[in-house]
């Protein structure tokens, strides 16, 4: 019997070691309301949401080299959803919200990225820069539908069928709703991760290293991106629902374009390159800006001074640098082990 | 104060204190110690960035002001205040603004939110909070629609349709004969929505034939007016209602004015007093209906709280302070005055009950630019001065001629009312 | 028909704002395929600077054309931070577009809060300038002359480029750079000094448009980030990287929005975004782009 490769040896490691430092993580958060401040812990919801959106937004940008400037868009239609739903259907279970926010954002996604995803580069952003303000522009200007600027409200949700409206808002939001949120940052976690590792993630990163290569290869390239486009529009639906469940409102702001920048912002500050950059980065930029605006009120001026600095210094985000990092130490064990 | 001023510029926590000796009167009132001695700790939402941050620099002035004074006179029921400024942004953000100062900084009470858009989200969260918020200028309306009729933490700004009320009942008065056709201007979010609807509803109301030649919504703080402009000259409009306030405003009657169309059209602006010292002679019409609302500084007899402020405000500030910093000012009195009454009712420091109760009895406060109170429902009233313009003044802007002072219990409907069905049977005092 | 030439009118003056905006945007795109989310806050610097340098010159009892002259000088001037801001730019020239779009989104953000550190929250106007150079009588109508002056400086300010590009010696090397880089390094121009030159003419022609639009318009703090958007539309339908696609777009989303605000309000946005749209799916390297993709 051969024994196993050292790559071999060595990836079976590192998955070993990843899932260790995954079930450590979630241990932590889902042991976090214990020892979290409430205030802390209000954070965290909006954290996980962005993590869910950026999961998607990554599978555009990082696993199939397409930019979107406009994934704002997809947030909004879940939050929109969410407010359609609650308030004039009366829809009370978020399951329901949740399935109806991914149906809606999927019927928009497929003929949005039809056209989108036979552009790349520059001419991508721009289109779905432009879907994005087309869309916010309707909710301003159709104001007897959208209420305008104002919004519309999201009424309280019950999970999994249970009442929870004897709960004060915060303490729904820093229990149950954490706890829900958390399970579902979990399964979208696991989901993209067995995405991005299946022959169909292969095949997007192919068509992203070289889209003609690929294609002679016979990768239907326009289908792959289209999937991948609407797969990355439910998880913005699913985190835009959650943002406004949690909020109790959807605002035309959500669609927004410099809420877009501020989605790709996130990204690139956790690393697009590495899976485990989006959640890193959601993370990151949530706090970062918390304890930047409560420091200064020219807070987009330190941000914006951030972002220049991250573009520059560290370009694989957060998770890069965390990676170099690890990869440094275990290169000076192994020197030393060595001699 | 300048020295403060700029403190607060460097660092977003302005954290005020007054100069003189602490109020020690501890133990008289035999009410714990430590509830006497630190401060209140108040929160302070408003906007600093993009189109609505000049209305709420001037809240803050109006606030920080109005806190320095008491301050100085010994603080609400003895207790020094102590702000705590966060930024008002989005909805989102700024729900998040407001827990942080609630479970994070642990305020006593919150005040402040400019936008209604804001207010509407924030509205349901300061129930949920249970702490005491009293808003300068948001309303939780939808349209015209109260969307919190019981609420009991939240306390809100008069209903946004006041000066459109009030605006129109004086264009019947000063206008009535001499307009057929009307065009209207209004940004485009419910406020502009709201004031054009109730402009028309009101005409009708009196029975005034009316034609709508135009009905226009540009986006908020939209600089391109020229098309607008040409649009409006084209549909030769009698009268012209426009709730335009932010930037949008002067640049607007600028074009208007050089299109001639400020010569051939009335005008009737309920909201031109955000915009006050922008409008200058030059380019802004005399007779001209303008909303100048609470902080009309060319009153011939102003209160000396009033002139008070104006004057420190212009020595400080090099600007004339419009109704934001009234509706701040009134904010922090109104808390003060009900503290305060209800310490004295109680014989000790009051819950945060026994304030809302007092609050909520209507207890009266003398505000900068005059009296104004809460309703049962939560919901301000305040004075409201409109009239004409003229040019016959000292400055490089307008200043009114005439004008009328309305306190909002004649322009508001009463709480619980439908706003059409109000409108149709109102007594008004025109 | 008064009325008609009117509204025309009225969608041209914003056309002529627009092309400014957009012009910078593409020059700097053509050259260096950067797509520069800061354009906005180019305009926005001009306008503010243009306000602040009219109240001086007011102040000091300058009459009325010299005031406009120091005005435009003042928005010259602001071009002083191109070659700073490109020195940042050039740092990411060699990576993904992305980043490069990333890094001008950084300065779009910094630049909102300069405006509020150097001027406040209070939006800045030029008092009555705008009017003190009165009203041109036009036979059918009568118009402020400063509209038509402002329409009068794109359209020579689009000559002047189209001029420049296609004439000039420094225009032609400019064009063979945009067109293959190496090529033209090859044959002995200096690409870096190019991209300086061009980003800052870029910058340059961003801050003299804010300066020269601001006696008709205001600065204010949110305006950056509005213009980008519309500016965005204007180069989509143009075609990315053309001036006459720019002028051409800007043209398009003027007179489009002016016949929206007089027929349908509702449609004023949308309609451009449908235009930007239309164009991407059936013509997407613009009206005047060469390539797609």
């Amino acid at each position: 019997m051969p024994a196993p490769s050292t790559t071999e040896a060595a990836r079976r490691n590192r998955n070993l070691c990843a899932i260790g430092g995954g079930v450590l993580l979630v241990a932590v958060l889902a042991l976090l309301p214990g020892v979290a401040s409430p205030y802390t812990l209000t954070m965290i919801l909006p954290v996980f949401a962005y993590a869910i959106a950026l999961l998607g937004l990554n599978l555009l940008f990082g696993t199939s080299g397409l930019l979107s400037f406009g994934h704002a868009l997809f947030l909004a239609i879940g939050a929109y959803a969410a407010a359609v739903m609650t308030g004039h259907w009366g829809v009370k279970s978020l399951e329901l919200v949740l399935l109806g926010g991914i149906a809606a954002a999927v019927v928009v996604a497929i003929p949005v990225g039809f056209l989108s995803v036979r552009y790349t580069r520059i001419f991508f952003g721009m289109l779905t820069l432009s879907f994005g303000m087309l869309f916010h522009s309707f909710l301003i200007k159709f104001y007897n539908v959208t209420g305008g600027d104002t919004g519309m409200s999201v009424k309280r949700v019950r999970l999994l069928g249970l009442d929870l409206s004897h709960l004060s808002r915060v303490e729904f939001q820093t229990g149950p709703l954490y706890y829900y949120a958390l399970v579902l940052v979990i399964a979208a976690t696991l989901l993209m991760w067995r995405i991005v590792q299946s022959p169909f993630g292969l095949h997007l990163r192919a068509q992203r290293d070289n889209a003609r290569k690929a294609e002679y290869l016979g990768v239907r390239v326009h289908a792959f991106r289209l999937a991948a486009f609407v797969l990355s529009a439910a998880y913005g639906a699913v985190a835009g629902v959650l943002l406004a469940v949690r909020s109790g409102n959807a605002d035309p702001e959500l669609a927004y374009w410099t809420h877009s920048g501020e989605l790709v912002f996130m990204t690139v500050l956790g690393g697009f390159a590495s899976f485990v950059g989006p959640l890193v980065g959601a993370f990151a930029f949530i706090f970062l800006r918390d304890w930047l605006m409560g420091m200064t009120e020219f807070w987009r001026l330190a941000m914006g001074g951030i972002l220049v600095l991250v573009v520059i210094f560290v370009p694989r985000g957060l998770a890069g640098l965390a990676a170099d990092a690890t990869t440094r130490l275990r290169n000076q064990f192994d020197l030393r082990s060595r001699r | 104060m300048k020295g403060q001023h700029t403190r607060g510029v460097l660092r977003r926590r302005d954290v005020i204190k007054g100069a003189g000796a602490v109020a020690a009167g501890v133990a008289v009132t035999g009410f714990p110690a430590i509830a006497q001695n630190t401060s209140l700790k108040i929160g302070i939402l408003t906007p600093k960035g993009g189109i609505a941050a000049t209305a709420g620099e001037n809240g803050l002035r109006g606030c920080q002001w109005a806190v320095e004074r008491l301050n100085k006179a010994g603080g609400i029921a003895g207790r020094k205040v102590e702000l705590v400024v966060e930024e008002e942004t989005n909805a989102q953000q700024t729900i998040e603004r407001f827990n942080k100062l609630v479970l994070q900084d642990k305020v006593d009470m919150v005040q402040g939110v400019v936008s209604t858009g804001v207010a509407l989200a924030l509205g349901p969260v300061v129930e949920d909070s249970k702490k005491l918020t009293i808003m300068w200028d948001g309303t939780t309306q939808d349209g015209v629609t109260e969307k919190l009729p019981d609420a009991r933490y939240c306390f809100k700004s008069t209903d946004n349709e006041c000066e459109a009320v009030m605006a129109s009942l004086l264009a019947i008065k000063h206008f009535k004969g001499k307009f057929k056709t009307i065009a209207g201007i209004n940004p485009d979010y419910s406020y502009g929505r709201n004031n054009w609807a109730a402009f028309k509803a009101i005409l009708k109301r009196y029975g005034i034939e009316y034609e709508v030649v135009a009905e226009q919504w540009p986006k908020v703080g939209n600089m391109e007016v020229t098309s607008f402009v040409a649009a409006l000259k084209a549909a030769k409009p009698d009268l012209i209602f426009s709730s335009l306030l932010f930037a949008d405003l002067p640049v607007f009657m600028q074009q208007a004015h050089a299109a001639e169309l400020t010569k051939s059209s009335l005008m009737v602006f309920p909201a031109a007093g955000w915009q006050h010292t922008s409008l200058k002679k030059a380019f802004t019409p005399e007779n001209m209906l303008f909303g100048h609302n609470t902080l009309y500084f060319g009153h011939p007899n102003p209160t000396p709280l009033q002139k008070e402020f104006v004057d420190w405000y212009v020595g400080t500030h090099k600007d004339y302070p419009h109704w934001e910093a009234d509706r701040a000012y009134f904010a922090m009195e109104s808390y003060k005055t009900a503290v305060e009454a209800a310490h004295k009712a109680k014989g000790g420091w009051p819950s945060q009950d026994d304030v809302i109760d007092t609050l909520k009895s209507g207890i009266k406060v003398q505000s900068l630019g005059g009296p104004g109170w809460f309703r049962k429902d939560n919901i301000a009233e305040q004075t409201f001065i409109q009239g004409l313009t003229t040019h016959k003044n000292a400055y490089d802007f307008c200043t009114l001629s005439t004008f009328d002072t309305m306190t909002s219990d004649v322009l508001q409907k009463p709480a619980g009312a439908d706003f059409w069905k109000w409108i149709e049977t109102a007594k008004f005092p025109v | 028909m008064a009325a008609f030439a009117e509204i025309v009118l009225g969608g041209l003056f914003h056309a002529a704002v627009l092309f400014l905006v957009a012009a910078g945007l593409q020059l700097v795109f053509g050259v260096q395929k950067i797509v520069n989310l800061a354009c906005g806050a180019f305009y926005a610097l001009g306008a503010y600077v243009g306000a602040s340098a009219a109240k001086w010159a007011i102040g000091v009892g300058l009459p009325t054309p010299l005031v406009l002259v120091v005005v435009l000088l003042a928005g010259l001037a602001c071009a002083v931070i191109g070659p700073p801001l490109e020195r940042v730019l050039r740092t990411v020239y060699d990576r993904d577009e992305s980043f490069q779009l990333l890094l001008t989104f950084a300065f779009l953000l910094m630049f909102q809060d300069l405006f509020r550190i150097g001027w406040g929250a209070n939006p800045q106007t030029t008092g009555s300038l705008f009017l003190s150079f009165g009203t041109l009588d036009l036979g059918l109508f009568k118009t402020p002359a400063y509209n038509v002056f402002v329409i009068a400086v794109a359209i020579t300010v689009a000559a002047g480029l189209g001029w420049f590009l296609q004439r000039t010696n420094f225009g032609r090397l400019l064009r063979a750079t945009a067109e293959n880089r190496a090529m033209a390094e090859a044959v002995g121009v200096n690409a870096r000094a190019m991209f300086s030159v061009v980003f800052t003419l870029g910058v340059a022609l961003g801050t003299v448009g804010g300066a020269l639009v601001v006696p008709a318009s205001a600065a204010s703090l949110d305006m950056a980030a509005e213009l980008v958007v519309e500016a965005f539309a204007v180069v989509v339908i143009g075609g990315l990287g053309s001036i006459s696609g720019a002028l051409a777009g800007a043209v398009i989303v003027g007179l489009v929005r002016a016949a929206a605000i007089v027929f349908y309000a509702e449609a004023e946005l949308l309609a451009i975004y449908a235009i930007v749209i239309a164009v991407l799916i059936l013509r997407p390297a613009g009206l005047f782009g060469k390539e797609a993709v």
